[in-house]
């Protein structure tokens, strides 16, 4: 008996899976090393979820989503997070006109395609609730008046692991809004060798009679961009892949486990088991399938559950971590 | 009647209901009980000033003078009394002039004072005897504290051994051949559905697992890693196809694919050798 070819994309879905595959190479021209952390962005962009970057300063996380914003042709817009800054710094206001004597709208940065929350948790509980406000319903109040936010909206909001001094944990219910969140690594030493190497080459940039030395921004100036059109189809092909009965058998069998673990004194949201499915049908189409596999939930699991599970207090003084009991649950789920 | 007459007479009025009122306020209380305060008010006295005798605790009536009127060549007084023992007495018995003089010249000022208790009833009752606190023998109770708390412990754990040792032994979580059989049989007869079916692929994995040692890496890396070997994957994929593609391929044959975990047993699950060959205890084909 010969084994099915279960690897190649339908057909309907080639042209999606060559706009992915060009967005994976452009990225990789500038950041190097991160094809994970490119996948989970792609996934968030795909499903409309928001993706939560957890890494120390330095690993290119700002670069990775300046450059995957230039190479689909979206607006990008950063927000650095500060303990004074206000909500209205986000989403905007409503401002008196000293001509007219009337009040208009100015936008906040929270009007583009992409918006980049760069140390989330070092805002007011307050900002970080107009975002995640915004980033639920996709819409903002200024004044009187209601907007809509421009489509696709993803945010991508970043938070440093080691420094706590001054910072506001984002609370359950919050970090629940995230689809995703990723915990970057440092590169392997080999990766970080390339990274010196692009370095190197980088150059200068004229500019009038002057030059500035050139960033890995600078690469994808000028380079050839997707359309948003192809991100649209992108999306719809994702609603096209199919999820069997067998795999949502695998999420509530995990989603339950994660609910009467004897570690876990919170366990999975409802709103996890969706975004399993909806991550996993997003990772299907990125790697040319037109159904979902185990495979993508179990890749996928640390990044979608881990956020939203939390130690009992027992297991917290025994010296467990999330991740170990995640682990375990995934290993009994097989075992 | 002339004018002058009948505002005389008006003023000999008011002054009478005057005189009237002020009598009619006056206080000559001459019983009481005990230790309740009286008054006798003016009442006139012969005689020079008349002051309160000296205090003694052991007084039976207690009298104050409380004001002095001169009353043409003699004085009026206001007198406030309190009896503390039932009985008669005489107020100017309790009186002393201030000049020294003897008070023989006064009239008698009689007062009655009652009781409402019974004769009988004056003493006091006996004290209860109240034992005395303990002020000493803690060492004593730290070593019988100590005694109990051993005793406790022992008994606990002696007690605890017996019992756990008495208790049945759990049963015998059934074994990954023993639940990967019947499903097997389950799913290559048709009657399966897709909890049966998702359940199989789980316990196929971790068949696998066993199989290529990878008990200890993370779940995905597993699922990786079978996928990568040449025997596993090609099965695997196989199942996969079945189960999750939208139209699973058609030379897909269940019963052929399904064939090689029907005869599974605890052995089949021993380690492959390193090189991927089957092990020495055989493998599921």
């Amino acid at each position: 008996m010969t084994a099915p070819e279960v690897a190649p994309a339908a057909a309907r879905f080639v042209e999606s899976r060559e706009f992915l595959h060009q967005i994976k190479t452009r990225v990789g021209q500038v950041v190097v090393g991160q094809d994970v952390v490119v996948e989970r962005v792609l996934i968030a962009l795909l499903t409309s979820g928001h993706l939560l970057l957890q890494g120390v300063p330095g690993l290119a996380k700002t670069l990775l989503v300046a450059a995957v914003s230039k190479t689909v042709d979206l607006a990008f817009a950063r927000i650095q997070f500060t303990i004074d800054l206000l909500p209205s710094d986000i989403v905007g206001s409503e401002i008196l006109d000293q001509k007219t004597h009337e009040f208009r709208t100015h936008r906040g940065p929270i009007f583009t395609n992409l918006l980049l929350a760069d140390e989330i948790n070092r805002a007011a509980p307050k900002v970080q609730s107009a975002l995640l406000e915004a980033m639920q319903e996709r819409r903002v109040t200024i004044g009187n008046n209601n907007f809509a936010l421009p489509a696709p909206f993803l945010v991508i909001a970043t938070q440093n692991p080691v420094e706590q001094a001054g910072t506001f944990e984002l609370p359950e219910a919050q970090l629940d809004r995230f689809m995703l969140l990723h915990r970057l690594e440092y590169l392997k030493p080999e990766e970080e060798k390339e990274v010196l190497r692009r370095n190197t080459r980088l150059g200068v940039r004229r500019e009038g009679k002057g030059a500035v030395a050139r960033t890995e921004f600078d690469v994808l100036d000028g380079q050839e961009r997707g359309t948003s059109e192809q991100l649209v189809r992108a999306m719809e092909d994702v609603q096209q892949v199919h999820v069997s009965e067998a795999f949502l058998e695998h999420v509530v069998e995990i989603v339950n486990r994660t609910r009467n673990h004897p570690k876990l004194e919170l366990g999975c949201s409802p709103r996890a088991g969706i975004s399993l499915v909806k991550a996993s049908r997003a990772r299907a189409l990125i790697h040319g399938r037109d159904y979902v596999l185990p495979e993508d939930l179990f890749a996928l699991a640390e990044d979608v559950i881990l956020h939203r599970i939390r130690l009992s207090y027992e297991a917290v003084a025994e010296g467990h971590t999330s991740q170990q009991v995640l682990q375990e649950i995934l290993g009994e789920v097989a075992r | 009647m002339s004018t002058s007459l009948r505002h005389g007479a008006l003023v000999a009025v008011m002054l009478s209901g005057a005189i009237a009122t002020v009598a009619a306020q006056t206080r000559d209380q001459r019983e009481a009980t005990v230790g309740m305060r009286c008054y006798v008010e003016q009442k006139v006295l012969p005689g020079t000033e008349l002051a309160a005798a000296p205090g003694d605790f052991r007084a039976l009536v207690a009298v104050r003078v409380v004001k002095i009127w001169p009353h043409g060549s003699q004085l009026r007084y206001d007198l406030e009394w309190t009896g503390f023992e039932p009985g008669t007495y005489d107020l100017c018995k309790f009186l002393v002039r201030k000049d020294g003089s003897s008070t023989d010249d006064l009239p008698a000022l009689a007062v009655t004072v009652t009781s409402v208790r019974d004769g009988d009833d004056n003493e006091p009752s006996e004290p209860e005897p109240v034992p005395a606190p303990r002020v000493d023998g803690y060492g004593t109770d730290q070593i019988v504290f100590a005694v109990v708390w051993v005793v406790g412990l022992l008994g606990i754990l002696f007690f605890g051994r017996q019992r756990k040792a008495k208790a049945a032994p759990p049963a015998p979580r059934p074994t990954l051949a023993d639940r990967l059989r019947p499903l097997v049989e389950r799913v290559a007869g048709g009657d399966a559905d897709d909890a049966a079916k998702a359940e199989l692929e789980r316990l196929l994995v971790a068949f696998w697992r066993a199989r290529l040692g990878l008990g200890e890496a993370k779940a995905g890396d597993a699922i990786a890693a079978i996928r990568r070997h040449d025997e596993a994957g090609v099965l695997l994929r196989q199942v996969e196809a079945w189960l999750h593609m939208p139209v699973p391929p058609q030379q897909v044959d269940l019963k052929t694919l399904l064939e090689p975990y029907r005869a599974v047993t605890a052995d089949s699950f021993a380690p492959l050798a390193k090189d991927g060959t089957k092990g020495a205890t055989g493998g599921a084909r």
